[in-house]
């Protein structure tokens, strides 16, 4: 069967972010990373997400279908922490995309003026 | 329901509908006016506000860079925008430190009253009907109830105060600095700090890493989050003596660290010193039960007693 490169790493990369959390506890001992014990309480949680990756293995597919470079998705989802590259394939068509500030229509002008108009006036306040 | 019930029922719901006023306390002393007009500015070209706003924080961090050399890297053509999340991995690949600042207006005036620009996600549209936007914030006036930014095509936007706080708020306050490793925020929350830190190290950025870490020490030099970073971070840089002695010392002030002490036996086992090791180990083991690092220390044990015996002098 072909598998072809960009599953491989995405499966590589699941599987690094999976055993790094949990293989590696019950194999054998591990160092325990400072991110995990910031995290130490959201640890659960984030073990979810990260089988959810596991069983979506197109995190690089997709970005590629989103118009990224393959060579490009690679390096950026090797740029991820564990946590993030969980999070990312919920965040790819959901999260805040910020791009252009030029895009504003006259609809949404009008109720921003209003907006503007009912709003908080003075924000600083000399102590 | 009488009368009075009514303007009861009515206060309930307005405080139901509260939210944390959008208001800045200037601390006596404190300049009521700021502009850090040395901070570059990179128009953006169409939807790439995202590679824009990333290279004037880093070009501002000491980093060399370019709008077009992060387009690559942080922007999504499908979304014709940028994930805040990939503007902070390529903050990391910069050997900077993408840090979050706390959710308010009071911590980002902090950031620019100590000459850091705060790059900010803003809402210039409505909840359900939203217009995305990178800026940076490079200034206030108080006086003139106005924030600065470096924003689109605009070198020096003024705008004002309550649109700025307004549209922020919508954007859920997101606000990071590229902070250049050895230079500290503003804000005293050791716990975030070390977060963005551990990022660092979680990427591999290990020296970088190191550096934060001793900034974060000598800043907050009984953080025992600090002293586990960078006892990890010598580590992973092949330090072990180094590691060991900042392990050993954050254990003397917080014996039942179990991250702490579950490291130390790993150390002491990688150094063939099994004895040594598995009290460690089974101290950490008595101290983890029922935590979060449960597992991993019974692992660490199970490994250490595995050991053969003797096998190597413990030096």
């Amino acid at each position: 069967m072909h598998i072809s490169s960009f599953r491989k790493t995405v499966c590589l990369l699941a599987l690094f972010a999976f055993a790094n959390q949990v293989i590696v506890p019950h194999a054998h001992g591990a160092i325990i990373g400072t991110d995990e014990a910031v995290a130490a309480e959201a640890r659960n949680a984030d073990l979810a997400r990260i089988s959810r990756v596991l069983s979506d293995q197109s995190v690089q597919q997709r970005l590629v279908s989103m118009g990224v470079e393959p060579a490009a998705a690679e390096a950026r989802l090797a740029a991820l922490t564990n946590a993030e590259l969980a999070r990312i394939a919920d965040e790819l068509e959901q999260a805040p995309a910020g791009g252009d500030a030029l895009a504003l229509i006259g609809a949404v002008f009008l109720v921003l003026l209003i907006l503007e108009l009912t709003g908080v006036i003075d924000i600083f306040k000399k102590v | 329901m009488t009368r009075q019930h009514g303007w009861l029922v009515v206060a309930l719901l307005l405080t139901g509908c509260a939210t944390p006023p959008d208001q800045v306390r200037l601390p006596q002393g404190a300049p009521t006016r700021i502009d850090l007009d040395s901070v570059p500015f990179f128009p953006q070209s169409r939807y790439q506000c995202g590679p824009a706003a990333l290279a004037t924080v880093l070009v501002a961090s000491g980093s060399t860079t370019t709008p077009a050399q992060l387009v690559d890297e942080v922007f999504l053509p499908a979304r014709r925008g940028s994930l805040q999340l990939e503007l902070q991995a390529a903050t990391r690949q910069r050997g900077r430190i993408a840090y979050q600042i706390e959710p308010t207006l009071e911590s980002l005036v902090a950031e620019l009253t100590a000459g850091r620009p705060v790059l900010v996600l803003l809402n210039l549209g409505l909840g359900r009907w939203p217009i995305w936007h990178y800026a940076v914030v490079v200034g206030f006036d108080a006086e003139r109830e106005r924030f600065v930014l470096r924003s689109g095509t605009t070198r020096r936007r003024e705008m004002r105060a309550s649109r700025f706080a307004g549209a922020w708020r919508r954007g859920a306050r997101w606000g990071m600095l590229a902070l250049a490793p050895g230079s500290l925020p503003a804000g005293n929350d050791v716990r975030r700090y070390v977060a963005a830190v551990a990022d660092l190290e979680s990427v591999g950025r290990h020296e970088a890493a190191m550096r934060a870490y001793q900034a974060g020490d000598a800043r907050w030099p009984s953080s025992t989050l600090v002293q586990l970073g960078q006892a990890n971070t010598a580590l992973a840089l092949g330090d072990t003596a180094r590691a060991e002695r900042l392990l050993a010392e954050l254990l003397r002030q917080e014996p039942a660290n179990v991250p702490a002490r579950n490291n130390l036996a790993e150390l002491l086992a990688k150094r063939g010193c099994r004895d040594a090791a598995l009290i460690e180990a089974r101290h950490a083991q008595a101290i983890a039960r029922g935590g979060p690092f449960e597992s991993a220390v019974n692992a660490t044990v199970a490994e250490i007693e595995a050991m053969p015996i003797d096998t190597f002098a413990c030096k």
